[in-house]
């Protein structure tokens, strides 16, 4: 398995309160890793950072491109343009993530004319395939987003990021703001999109149980740096760090038998 | 003779659109006991947000209703909720007093303009005939009660200065300050991470084991109902699927929309076992809304279903 990307000792720090520490890690072609931890944790600033949609203060982040390995971190915005191609994300609220006076048309195609490619009759044929691969009607196509569920809408979030065959896909919370059977079925498609593509997804989410069913890897962050990383059964069978001790026995078992019991912080680290 | 706090008998909510009338509850009937935690589950669209504000009559005028939701307060003539006029006096006295509510977004729920403290002791001011000092005194009380420590320097902050689990404890705190005999939290730790839903559920089992009061606990993810209720309703478009104790509800589901849910919860261990019975159950399938719940024995109750 090849890898896609390498992330070594990024750093971000907001007024001078490091919120990224130092962080490193390795993700391969066509996997899913997931990031967990509470708000504030750090995981949404280290994706952004990645995908420079803020700057991280140091460290690199060295991407395996159609072109060959590049460090993102050391490129200008001219030059990271053809990359955003391959890199793409996917929000958290299906809501806000659209504009609600855009049809589906305008925004699934926007990314093309952006990258400026093909003429209009392609791009209508382009928008008619990906949202048959989302699983959306074709005639979804000329309606607005307020004419649909937030599970429909997140389908059209998906199509906006695949529409330029993108490699990397980031989820930032990307199923949090849904129902747990609309969940479930989003959960599927991205997971039929992966064999099919071939995508590897960065998943952040704060549900471990969505990341245990979802991801192949996991990195655990904890203030700003990771606390613990590994392969998703390791790290949910057999827990190393204390933080992703306390992070586990947080989640309600629907077994009533299974007390939720007070959580005990004491001990925990603030490096 | 029923014995309940709070029974809701064939309540139907219907509104009028352009489009002509969506019914939101069909024919919804379960009880709340006394001194327990009560859990209506489903997904959005279900009803349940429909039937706790129904119960704080807090529906839009475009919403008709018919059938009852009686209240059966401790020591108090029961109340017809339901049939109470807008401008009766009872109804100034059963919100915030007899009944009050938990709402999901601690974010909106608070005044931004408003000191903390001032927001809690408002409560006590709208019910009671107290001096100002004597209410800022019980809402410092009461904020210690729900864990929140250095009280004194955080009554004069602002709701910006919170985390969303510390503003989620003023609610909780606000809600409970003029000892209320109903508890509604409607989605209280859906806006939560993980680690402070936990510490929330807790909190409110906590204080309903301390303060002997009932709670109707609104939630769409059976992992809560398990940690937190006694009983559980089941909801699905608008009718009670099935209702029961949680360990008779979540330990032998028998409703199909039951297993459906508990199969859709991700990386749970009993759902392997449970899948092929759910398959009875397919998306938008009618429910028959002429079939009735029957009862299933042990305070349990399913709504029939064709297989």
């Amino acid at each position: 398995m090849s890898q896609l990307l390498k992330v070594t000792d990024l750093c971000k720090s907001f007024a001078g309160q490091g919120v990224v520490k130092s962080v490193s890690f390795d993700v391969n072609e066509s996997t899913t890793l997931g990031i967990v931890g509470e708000s504030g944790s750090g995981k949404t600033s280290l994706v952004r950072s990645i995908l420079r949609a803020i700057d991280p203060d140091s460290g690199s982040v060295r991407y395996n491109s159609r072109e060959g390995w590049q460090n993102l971190n050391e490129l200008s915005a001219k030059a990271l343009l053809p990359l955003r191609r391959e890199i793409q994300m996917i929000f958290q609220d299906p809501f806000a993530s659209l504009n609600p006076r855009m049809t589906v048309q305008a925004i699934l195609e926007e990314p093309l004319i952006i990258h400026g490619l093909g003429d209009k009759s392609w791009r209508k044929q382009r928008v008619a395939e990906i949202l048959e691969k989302v699983q959306l009607d074709a005639s979804s196509a000329s309606r607005f987003p307020h004419a649909f569920s937030g599970g429909q809408r997140q389908r059209v979030g998906i199509a906006r990021a695949l529409i330029l065959e993108p490699r990397l896909v980031v989820c930032d919370e990307s199923v949090s703001a849904l129902d747990v059977s609309v969940q479930a079925q989003i959960l599927d498609l991205l997971a039929s999109l992966q064999s099919e593509l071939g995508l590897t997804y960065l998943f952040v989410a704060h549900d471990l149980r969505v990341v245990r069913e979802f991801c192949d890897d996991v990195l655990v962050m904890y203030a700003g740096s990771i606390v613990e990383q590994g392969p998703v059964a390791e790290i949910f069978e057999n827990p190393q760090h204390d933080y992703t001790r306390l992070l586990l026995s947080a989640i309600p078992s629907p077994d009533p038998d299974e007390k939720l019991e007070p959580l005990d912080r004491e001990g925990l680290l603030l490096e | 003779m029923n014995d309940s706090l709070l029974s809701i008998e064939d309540l139907i909510v219907e509104f009028k659109t352009e489009l002509g009338s969506v019914k939101a509850l069909k024919e919804v009937s379960f009880d709340v006991p006394y001194s327990s935690i009560t859990a209506v589950v489903g997904e959005s669209g279900s009803g349940k947000s429909v039937t706790s504000n129904a119960i704080m009559r807090l529906l839009p005028d475009s919403a008709q209703t018919s059938g009852e939701i009686i209240l059966r307060p401790q020591g108090r003539e029961p109340i017809a909720i339901n049939s109470l006029d807008e401008r009766d006096p009872q109804m100034q006295e059963l919100r915030g007093g007899l009944v009050s509510m938990v709402f999901q977004e601690p974010m909106t729920a608070l005044s931004p303009v408003h000191r903390i403290g001032d927001q809690v002791a408002e409560a006590v001011l709208c019910h009671r005939k107290v001096s100002q000092e004597a209410a800022l005194a019980e809402a410092a009380a009461m904020l210690e009660q729900v864990g929140l420590t250095e009280v004194e320097s955080k009554m004069r902050m602002y709701p910006f200065e919170f985390s969303g689990g510390m503003r989620q404890r003023v609610i909780i705190a606000m809600a409970l300050i003029c000892n209320p005999q109903l508890l509604i939290c409607d989605e209280p730790t859906t806006a939560l991470d993980v680690t402070i839903q936990a510490e929330i559920l807790v909190l409110i089992k906590s204080l309903q084991r301390k303060l002997n009061n009932s709670v109707l606990f609104i939630t769409h993810d059976l992992g809560v109902v398990a940690q937190i209720a006694d009983r559980v309703v089941v909801m699905y478009d608008g009718q009670v699927m099935e209702t029961g104790s949680v360990r008779q509800v979540l330990k032998s589901p028998q409703h199909p929309y039951t297993l459906h849910l508990l199969s859709s919860m991700p990386g749970i261990k009993i759902v392997e076992e449970l899948q092929t019975s759910s398959e009875g159950w397919a998306e938008g399938a009618p429910m028959g809304s002429g079939t009735v719940l029957g009862d299933a024995g042990g305070g349990r109750q399913v709504r029939e279903f064709s297989k």
